[in-house]
């Protein structure tokens, strides 16, 4: 099987991903902060370990500034919900995938918050001018932007918008779920207030794990409270990172993985995987464009993007040639909104959707050469003349 | 031989633990994480317990992070 889903969870993993997992729940057992016997002491350390390691990817001084989630949904949820308060002022954009876009309409739809949405282009990509100039006019609290987007692949310039923001005394969250792993974040020279990021991506890691990063001085209400390991004796949340935003037992087996995966991305060089998936990528873009029929989103500049192509066959639903791929070419892709509307609307594909390959580090250009013979073979067919196949 | 008196550091939170842990594992100072005596604190969690006359050595090298945590004599 050929697999262009890495956008919806990267495979395979990384073999010391699994063994890491393995040794947690051969070796190791405990429960992490709770007790002092030498297995939860190791159980603690994998956690520390984990995180320091994704302190290191992401340059974060401090590691107990980054809180284990269980994916990016709940870590965006976290930030918005736990930093926005009644009468606050969001921007966002209109690119952005369903677990920014529904935590900010449900408090929209309360009428706590106002937000303003700046409009992407047709390839997808975000002008950072039009920040600044809602930036000038408005009290905005919080700039809460998809770092690259999961439909067009489509990169947003983090780091000249995290410097309006923070020159307007504003605070930036980055849906980093397609980047984190893939292109090169550093929290500090990128002035990132708050990165969002998933375990099971491009950091290699198993589902179920994810992580919010806060930086020092801004301070979140937890989605969750309970029991941390810590102050026992009081009946009261601790206002301290990072067990304020981590109660109850967290996914100590899946952080083992995580911690294996980020080791391996800072093994093989987050430049090096941008490097080699960009290449694969570019073969791709090139392929497809010359293919009669086919209709390509997304930035031509192959530099303004991640690894991540939508396109359309116009005769062919993108649903059934994602069937046709699946059963008759073993490739496995994805096909309609990708949990983002707004996203489709603004490239003008909604509501008929796109199909998506999203290239990962383990694919190559032999696996790119087959996915191209097969698209040209079935953007000849004529498929949809056929009404029992058109899903 | 009388056994030298021991201090006990108390962490805020188990990162803050580990991360001390890993300090004086660097600088070879002898030491041991146990579970937070009860004449100390009601906490639950992990403490250090180290010889008294480590104490200034572990707390110098404690001073230059932002490791939170108290120290007592047991
Ligand atoms: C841009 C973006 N944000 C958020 C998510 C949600 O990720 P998860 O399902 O890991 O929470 C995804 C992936 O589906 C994504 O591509």
């Amino acid at each position: 099987m050929i697999y262009f889903d890495n956008a919806a969870t990267s495979f395979p993993k990384p073999k010391a991903v699994i063994e890491a997992m393995e040794d947690y729940f051969f070796n190791v057992g405990g429960n992490t902060g709770r007790s002092g016997h030498r297995m939860a002491i190791k159980a603690s350390e994998l956690v520390f370990n984990t995180r320091e390691l994704l302190a290191r990817l992401f340059n974060i001084s401090d590691s107990s500034r980054i809180v284990f989630t269980k994916n990016i949904t709940e870590s965006l949820n976290l930030a918005v919900n736990g930093f926005l308060e009644k009468g606050d002022q969001v921007v966002t954009t209109s690119m952005e995938h369903n677990s920014v876009m529904r935590p900010l309409r449900y408090l929209e739809q309360k009428g706590q918050i106002k937000i303003f949405t700046v409009q992407a282009n047709k390839e997808g990509l975000v002008d950072p001018a039009v920040f600044e100039d809602i930036l000038k006019k408005e009290k905005i609290k919080l700039v809460a932007v998809n770092h690259a987007s999961n439909v067009t692949g489509s990169l947003v310039p983090v780091d000249v918008i995290a410097e309006i923001v923070s020159r307007y005394g504003s605070s930036i969250l980055v849906d980093a779920a397609q980047t984190a792993g893939a292109y090169s974040i550093d929290v500090l020279s990128d002035n990132i207030d708050m990165l969002a990021f998933t375990g099971h991506k491009s950091l290699l890691g198993p589902q179920g794990t994810g992580g919010l990063y806060v930086r020092e001085g801004i301070k979140l209400a937890p989605l969750v409270r309970g029991g941390t390991g810590s102050n026992s004796e009081k009946e009261i949340q601790p206002n301290f990172l990072p067990d304020q935003l981590e109660s109850g037992t967290m996914n100590i087996i899946g952080i083992a993985g995580l911690g294996a995966g980020v080791k391996y991305v800072l093994k093989q060089s987050v430049s090096k995987i941008r490097q080699e998936e960009m290449k694969i990528t570019k073969m791709f873009v090139k392929g497809v464009g010359k293919i009669d029929n086919i209709e390509m989103y997304g930035p031509r500049d192959i530099s303004k993007r991640v690894s991540v192509v939508s396109f359309n066959i116009p005769r062919h639903a993108p649903s059934m040639v994602a069937y046709l791929l699946d059963k008759q070419f073993n490739l496995a892709c994805r096909s309609g909104l990708h949990c983002s509307p707004s996203a489709h609307k603004t490239i003008g594909t909604f509501p008929r959707g796109t199909l998506r390959f999203s290239f990962g580090y383990f694919n190559d250009a032999a696996e790119v050469e087959k996915g191209l013979t097969a698209l040209i073979e079935i953007s000849r067919e004529r498929y949809s003349h056929n009404k029992q196949t058109e899903l | 031989m009388p056994l030298p008196q021991l201090a006990v550091i108390v962490f805020m939170s188990a990162h803050d633990a580990i991360k001390a842990k890993n300090k004086l594992e660097k600088a070879r100072i002898v030491h041991e994480l146990i579970p937070t005596p009860k004449e100390i604190s009601s906490e639950c969690g992990m403490s250090l317990r180290i010889e008294k006359p480590l104490l200034n050595r572990a707390l110098e090298l404690f001073r230059t992070t932002d490791l939170r945590y108290r120290n007592d004599l047991l």
